[in-house]
């Protein structure tokens, strides 16, 4: 653990934090000393296995099962969070799904559970940690989201409406609130090595990396690094900023 | 808290210097605020995202909801609106 810990004590919580790039965000501030609290829906298993890393770590952190598409199960969930901590300093909003399909077959279930899920939730997210932040007139809010939202992609059109929804929302509440010091600002990961991308064919794998200059999928590190740089002083005059980390890919 | 609400005259006083010392109102006193006053626009001048802190300083120490816009906005018309609504909450909770 580095000596010199940014985030010493700063409060954080990650949505979709036990898994994929929601861990490596999670796991990267639990070494800057932060606390961390990392929510999930559904995977009991990566729950268990991040919940001991981060307690290893960040013996603060808290792991809370909660859909974050519901605002009751959201509500509780920073209800539990501040009665444990008090404050919230930094919200991540990285819970995210997929359900991919071309529009002709795409129904109304897996259009409305991914808005649900990534826009809402991220709304939802945002509404129950900002009276505290207001309140201490300090805070971070960072949402995730893709270059589907930026350039498109077949078969992602309810993804890509979600995504470029998290960017629009992004902006706005910046501005709303940018004057009581909390800033709001989206990164953009291109295609990062996670379990999705390992199981990938290696025709689509080869094709994604000739449109990526760097040549290379990107680590779930490279992700965090931009998360914390973003949650960090030195972007303390940043603020409705998307922050593309995908090595050229847009 | 109680005590406080009942008490229209120190409830508006108290009003007042929340109003002053949550916003850093430098060039105000209390003394410069009615209890007709409006608060925003016109009066005390002040705009929305000084209405967001107020909303959050309210229902932090009062421990009252101010869940709509419209509820904020006649609340905080003026600050014998704002004493009225915080009573008016303290009384149906009784």
């Amino acid at each position: 653990m580095n000596n010199f810990m940014e985030f010493k004590d700063k409060r954080v919580l990650v949505t979709g934090g036990t898994r994929g790039l929601g861990r490596a965000i999670a796991v990267n501030f639990a070494r800057e000393g932060a606390w961390v609290a990392v929510n999930y829906s559904s995977d009991d298993s990566s729950a268990l296995d991040t919940e001991s890393e981060l307690k290893r770590i960040s013996p603060q952190s808290l792991t809370i099962k909660a859909d974050v598409s519901s605002r009751t199960a959201v509500e509780k969930m920073i209800n539990d969070v501040l009665s444990t901590w008090e404050y919230v300093d930094i919200l991540v909003n990285n819970a995210g799904i997929i359900r991919d399909k071309m529009l002709m077959f795409l129904n109304e279930n897996d259009w409305d559970r991914v808005l649900d899920v990534n826009l809402k939730g991220t709304y939802l997210c945002s509404k129950a940690v900002i009276k505290p932040m207001i309140a201490r007139k300090s805070g971070r809010i960072i949402n995730m989201t893709s270059p589907s939202a930026l350039s498109g992609r077949i078969s992602q059109t309810n993804y890509a409406a979600s995504k470029g929804g998290v960017i629009s929302f992004t902006k706005a509440l910046s501005r709303e609130i940018a004057r009581l010091g909390i800033t709001v600002n989206a990164v953009c990961p291109g295609v990062i090595k996670t379990n999705m991308t390992e199981d990938l064919d290696e025709k689509t794998k080869n094709d994604f990396l000739k449109m990526i200059p760097m040549g290379r999928f990107g680590d779930p590190d490279d992700v965090a690094r931009a998360v914390l740089f973003l949650a960090s002083k030195k972007a303390r005059y940043i603020t409705g900023q998307v922050l593309v980390v995908d090595g050229g890919l847009t | 808290m109680r005590e406080l609400v009942s008490n229209s005259e120190a409830l508006c006083e108290f009003l007042k210097n929340m109003i002053v010392d949550t916003l850093k109102l430098e060039d105000v006193t209390i003394d410069d605020i009615g209890n007709d006053t409006p608060l925003f626009r016109e009066g005390l001048g002040l705009d929305s995202l000084d209405a967001l802190e107020l909303v959050v300083a309210i229902e932090k120490i009062f421990n009252v909801i101010i869940e709509d816009e419209n509820v904020g906005k006649k609340a905080f018309a003026s600050i014998k609106a704002l004493a009225d609504f915080i009573q008016e909450e303290y009384r149906q909770e009784d």
